[in-house]
């Protein structure tokens, strides 16, 4: 069973790519996450707040795209059309929140809205 | 009877089908059927009842109790202990260590048993008899309250009766703390009955906090015969006391719990009698209703603390000094001339009877002290009678009077109609608490009496003089009682209403004289307290000697004693065994026999001269008293002559106000310096160890501010924290 | 599997160095009031990460230069991912995250999935970011004459951003901690797809059809389970009208027969993810729900007005559709 997957997962790829390890991905993966969460951190505006987790969902599926090509698999790539979904989905709620939001405080300030205050 | 006979055989019979022994079991009901009424009148309040159904279920119950009571004396009494245990109360076992000093002892029983002897049973006769008869007059004398406290009078009442059985039947040390206790309590609640009224919440509380000073030293008796004998249970107590040894087998007549243990006693039984220090509680107890004066105040539960020295007779007696008993008697000798004394400068009627109740338990303890126990009892007996006639006498001219007790704003009560049977009731009452001749009150005294003169004074220190004070304080008794009698019950017609007028005008106010069940229950116990004198006629030594003969308050032949038999005298072993024959003489006569005129002639006296200073002008050439207003006597002048003392006597030898200075004024600033630590330092430390957290909360109560950034910078922190632990200690 | 590229562990001095300057970077480049030091930013930013490519070049060792492609494509997604948080104008943000997904489609690439790097082009840029955009518009206010084209107070300031940049770069060192280790590089992809190619009957066919191993009315036996029949060495069963099976051996099959990524991405995710699929279906639609409720503008009616309306409904109703 092992062997057939083994087959099966390399036959989509040409070339082995010598100098490139899945270690540069992974880098390149957790230096775009940690960006998006500081901008998420940072960042009051809230539309830019939501740009800042589609950056953390990019490297998420830099990452698990990066993997699949390392176990020589497809379900890294079929993962990332699920977070791709989920990105949108998550789009299509959260931007419809923040004009909800924008329309109650005429204000995109993440700070305006401070009910939680314990 | 034959109903009675018929019940008896069934109950018998039952007992016997039951049990196989003839075991009364039925006398468990004795206590329970009062505390069972308790609980039915508890509900009729629930319900709020508005009839007089709560007197009517009480004074049943208590009759029932009376009646198995009786019952019992009469066909299962046989002169020796009967012990019935109605269930296990408490028992705890341990394992025997090496810290208690090898005592051996490893269990601690006190169960809910009954311990039946001629000392118990003579006083729950007069319990629940009274008991029953002044349930039956408090249901008329309460009748303003029906609908209102009706319910809690009649459950405090039957509960008081209960906790009063308790205490008189109990098996065990224990059981008769818990009735001393449940007494205390329903004095409290009964004493502060009108608890709208501040003197009435003033004196219940007054009477609680004295009664815990006297029940510390119970506990501590309690605490102490546990520790010395192992046991609180009277059977094998008085065995181990008897057979002079304590549960570690040392001699008990050289331990020092010897003197110590009855010490203790004595300052608990002198707080529940009102004696020497502690007697300032009775007096304005008298703020309760009537009908609790007299059954608590007067007949049964301040009679509490003479049971008790009664009923560890042996264990004083063990005492080769006698320090217990000397204790017992000056006490009582001092109280009975004090509060005499107090007596006779008060007007409030009611609080004279207060005064005199004090005054002869001073007798009947220092009867106890006289080793006199027959004539301690008996006293105690004639005294309920006559003390309670006395009290419900007064209670009737309370009731109808609107609550007046002022002896100067009543007057010639004998000429309003309705009143000749209380005036009759009160003078069969003053003559046997003056010691007429040929009253029950005579002869009960003069036991005693006769008992001072002929103890040794190397038995009781200075006994003699402890008997003329005695004899003293017979005379003034004599005058305060007939003051009283003169003054209200005789002489010109004149009254003016109280203050528990419920509304009406006191213009025009007409006295009401007591109606059938007020009438009825001073009729029959008239006739009791005359009647109680023929019981000094019956048995051997009277048929309160024949009872106490058979308990443990049995003192059995004194060696110097002429009257109880000689044949006796080697039974008594006693510490005094050397003075033998070194018995005390009055007048070159034996005191038995002498006392009866010398104490006749003093009561006379005091009658004599309480005639004189306040007996109404001509009546029928009797009384050779000058009163002709309500007010205005000849004694009068004499106390204007002697005018500090006089006016001492009236504010009670100003006794509230020492006690006032030299205990409650200290306790107030020492509390107040308490408090004052209490609520700077204790307080601040305390509310410091509150600030601490809060403080630490406010370091980091800035963290929930509600702003969405500061939680997700929190989350990334934790985040990058965790897995900053996690690589440097993994890796 | 075990094709370990690069043994020698990368200096964590060199980590730590680059992401240090990675965090001072960002901290630079936050938008502030004042002078604007995004460049500035961008530049220490570029230092610290070409620290780690350095130290990722030296990791992977190996022969000849490493693959430019990934450098170009990275150093394009970081450097716009970081003009992204930093920018003031939301505008921007957004064209910038833009950048970032086509460098990051680039990347996928790369890594030979040529279907995910289109569909995220289309799906993000085309999409999301659009409706990114449309809501940035909604969602600003109209600046006022005096305000000019001032920023708004919470666009122009960030919050706390030395302790978040501290914290964001202590979890990318940590998440790099890895580096120190080494980690084997990625294996050689074998050009052989069959036992792919026997779920694929028709490309199959075609592709058999063409090289001419097939004759006239022959074609190949598909099983139950939708695949094509094969026996015990791996050769498919071809069949013709009324004749014997027989078998064309693996050997024989043309070289250039392969699937595509599109094909293996489809089978994989029908094959084996097939309820996955609906879920996300079900949830795209329940966000499309939701969003249609969040954002309509809620009207009040008041009872009346509602009452009426009820009314008008039930005899709409009762007429029957209009024709």
């Amino acid at each position: 069973m092992s062997d057939l997957l083994v087959t099966l997962g390399q036959a989509g790829y040409p070339e082995a790519m010598p100098s490139v390890t899945l270690d540069h991905y992974l880098v390149l993966s957790a230096l775009m996450f940690g960006l998006g969460l500081i901008g998420f951190v940072t960042r009051r505006n809230l539309i830019i707040m939501f740009l800042c987790t589609e950056l953390m969902f990019q490297a998420a599926g830099l990452a698990l795209i990066a993997f699949g090509r390392y176990h020589l698999n497809f379900d890294g790539q079929t993962f990332v059309i699920f977070v791709l979904t989920i990105a949108a989905a998550e789009a299509a709620m959260a931007l419809a929140l923040v004009v909800l939001l924008f329309r109650r405080r005429e204000s995109l300030d993440a700070s305006a809205w401070t009910e939680l205050k314990g | 009877m034959d109903a009675l006979g018929m019940i008896t055989s069934t109950l018998t019979l039952a007992a016997d089908a039951t049990s196989g022994a003839a075991m009364p079991w039925w006398v468990i009901a004795i206590p329970f059927l009062p505390l069972a009424n308790a609980a039915l009148v508890g509900l009729f309040a629930a319900v709020g009842d508005k009839t007089r159904l709560p007197a009517w279920t009480t004074v049943i119950s208590l009759a029932a109790s009376f009646g198995l009571t009786l019952l019992f004396f009469l066909n299962h009494y046989e002169g020796s202990a009967t012990t019935v245990k109605a269930f296990d109360w408490i028992s705890i076992d341990w394992a025997a260590s090496v810290e208690d000093g090898g005592s051996g002892v490893t269990a601690l029983v006190a169960n809910f048993a009954f311990y039946f002897d001629g000392l118990s049973l003579l006083w729950m006769l007069f319990v629940t008899g009274l008991g029953t008869l002044i349930a039956l007059y408090a249901s008329e004398y309460m009748d303003h309250d029906v609908g209102g406290g009706y319910c809690r009078f009649f459950a405090a009442f039957s509960i008081f009766v209960f906790s009063m059985s308790c205490l008189v039947m109990g098996d065990n040390l224990l059981l008769l703390f818990l009735g001393w206790e449940g007494v205390g309590l329903c004095s409290y609640l009964l004493i502060g009955y009108y608890y709208k009224k501040k003197a009435a919440v003033d004196a219940g509380r007054k009477a609680f906090v004295v009664n815990r000073i006297g029940d510390l030293g119970l506990l501590m008796a309690m605490f102490l015969t546990f520790t010395t004998f192992g046991t609180l249970e009277y059977a094998p107590l008085m065995e181990m006391v008897n057979a002079n040894t304590t549960a570690s087998g040392a001699v008990l007549s050289e331990s020092w719990q010897v003197w110590a243990i009855p010490v203790l006693i004595v300052a608990g039984a002198f707080g529940k009698s009102a004696q020497l220090f502690f007697y300032v509680w009775l007096p304005d107890a008298m703020e309760g209703p009537t009908p609790v004066s007299a059954l608590i105040h007067a007949a049964t539960m301040v009679t509490a603390g003479v049971y008790l020295v009664a009923r560890m007779n042996p264990l004083f007696l063990q005492d080769p000094n006698l320090i217990g008993l000397t204790v017992v008697t000056w006490g009582g000798t001092i109280t009975a001339l004090w509060s005499a004394t107090i007596a006779m400068a008060q007007y409030d009627i009611k609080r004279i009877m207060g005064y005199s109740t004090v005054s002869q338990l001073g007798y009947m303890f220092a009867g106890l002290g006289f080793l006199t126990s027959t004539g301690g009892v008996f006293h105690v007996l004639t005294h309920a009678f006559f003390k309670a006639t006395l009290f419900l006498a007064c209670g009737a001219v309370m009731h109808g009077f609107a609550g007046q007790l002022d002896m100067r704003r009543l007057s010639g009560l004998w000429s309003i109609p309705g009143f000749k049977i209380v005036v009759i009731a009160m003078l069969i009452g003053c003559l046997n608490l003056a010691g007429f001749p040929f009253t029950a009150g005579y002869f009960s005294k003069d036991m005693i009496l006769a008992e001072a003169f002929t103890t040794p004074d190397s038995v009781i220190p200075y006994s003699s003089v402890a008997g003329w004070i005695l004899l003293v304080t017979a005379g003034l008794t004599a005058y305060y009682t007939f003051r009283v009698f003169f003054r209200v019950f005789v002489g010109p017609k004149h009254y003016e209403p109280g203050e528990d007028l419920h509304g009406a005008d006191p213009a025009g106010f007409h006295p009401h004289g007591p109606r059938w069940a007020i009438k009825l229950v001073l009729g029959v116990l008239t006739l009791a307290s005359l009647g109680a004198a023929g019981l000094y006629l019956v048995g051997d030594h009277g048929w309160a000697g024949d009872m106490v003969h058979h308990s443990t308050a049995d003192v059995g032949a004194l060696p110097w004693s002429h009257a109880e038999g000689a044949e006796h005298s080697a039974a008594y072993a006693g510490p005094a065994a050397s003075s033998a024959a070194e018995s005390g003489l009055l007048f070159g006569q034996d005191p038995h026999k002498i006392m009866y005129y010398v104490s006749a002639v003093v009561g006379a006296i005091g009658i004599g001269l309480a005639a004189f200073f306040h007996g109404p002008k001509g009546l029928t050439g009797l009384v050779i008293g000058g009163r002709t207003s309500s007010d205005k006597t000849r004694m009068d002048g004499l106390s204007r002559a002697i005018r500090p003392v006089s006016t001492w006597a009236e504010r009670k030898w100003l006794v509230d106000e020492l006690y006032q200075f030299l205990i409650v004024g200290p306790l107030w600033l020492v509390s107040n310096v308490f408090a004052a630590i209490d609520r700077f330092i204790v307080d601040g430390i305390v509310d410091g160890l509150g600030r601490l957290p809060r403080a630490l909360g406010e370091i980091i109560r800035p963290a929930q501010n509600g702003v969405l950034h500061g939680y997700a910078l929190r989350m990334l922190g934790g985040l990058a924290v965790v897995l900053l632990i996690v690589v440097v200690f993994a890796l | 599997m075990e094709t370990l590229v690069g043994q020698e562990a990368i200096n964590p001095l060199l980590l730590y160095l680059g992401c240090g300057l990675g965090a001072v970077g960002v901290i630079v480049a936050m938008p502030r009031r004042g002078l604007s030091l995004a460049l500035f930013g961008l530049l220490i930013g570029a230092l610290g990460v070409g620290l780690l490519a350095l130290g990722l070049g030296i990791h992977a060792g190996g022969d000849g230069l490493p693959n430019p492609a990934f450098y170009v494509f990275g150093a394009i997604a970081l450097a716009s991912a970081l003009r992204m948080i930093t920018h003031p104008r939301p505008v921007y943000a957004a064209l910038y995250f833009i950048l970032t997904v086509i460098a990051s489609s680039g990347l996928y690439l790369l890594l030979s999935a040529e279907f995910m790097a289109f569909a995220l082009i289309i799906i993000y840029a085309g999409a999301i970011l659009i409706t990114y955009l449309f809501v940035i518009m909604l969602a600003t206010q109209t600046p006022t004459e005096e305000e000019g084209d001032n920023l708004s107070d919470y666009d122009a300031t960030a919050r706390e951003p030395a302790i978040a940049s501290a914290f964001g770069f202590v979890l990318v060192a940590v998440l790099t901690n890895m580096l120190t280790l080494g980690t084997p590089g990625l294996p050689a992809a074998v050009a052989t797809g069959d036992d792919a190619l026997i779920q694929l009957p028709e490309r199959l066919q075609d592709g058999f059809a063409e090289a001419g191993l097939l004759s006239d009315g022959e074609r190949l036996v598909i099983g139950e389970t939708g695949r094509v029949v094969t026996n015990e060495s791996g050769a498919v069963a071809v069949i013709a009208e009324g004749s014997e099976r027989r078998y064309i051996e693996r050997a024989e099959w043309p070289a250039d027969l392969s699937p595509s990524n599109v094909e293996r991405v489809g089978l994989n995710l029908l094959r084996d993810h097939p309820m996955t699929i609906e879920i996300a279906g079900v949830i795209l639609l329940m966000a499309m729900l939701g969003a249609t409720v969040l954002a309509r503008k809620q009207v009040d009616l008041e009872e009346e007005a509602k009452a009426h309306q009820a009314k008008k409904l039930a005899e709409t109703f009762e007429k029957g559709t209009p024709a």
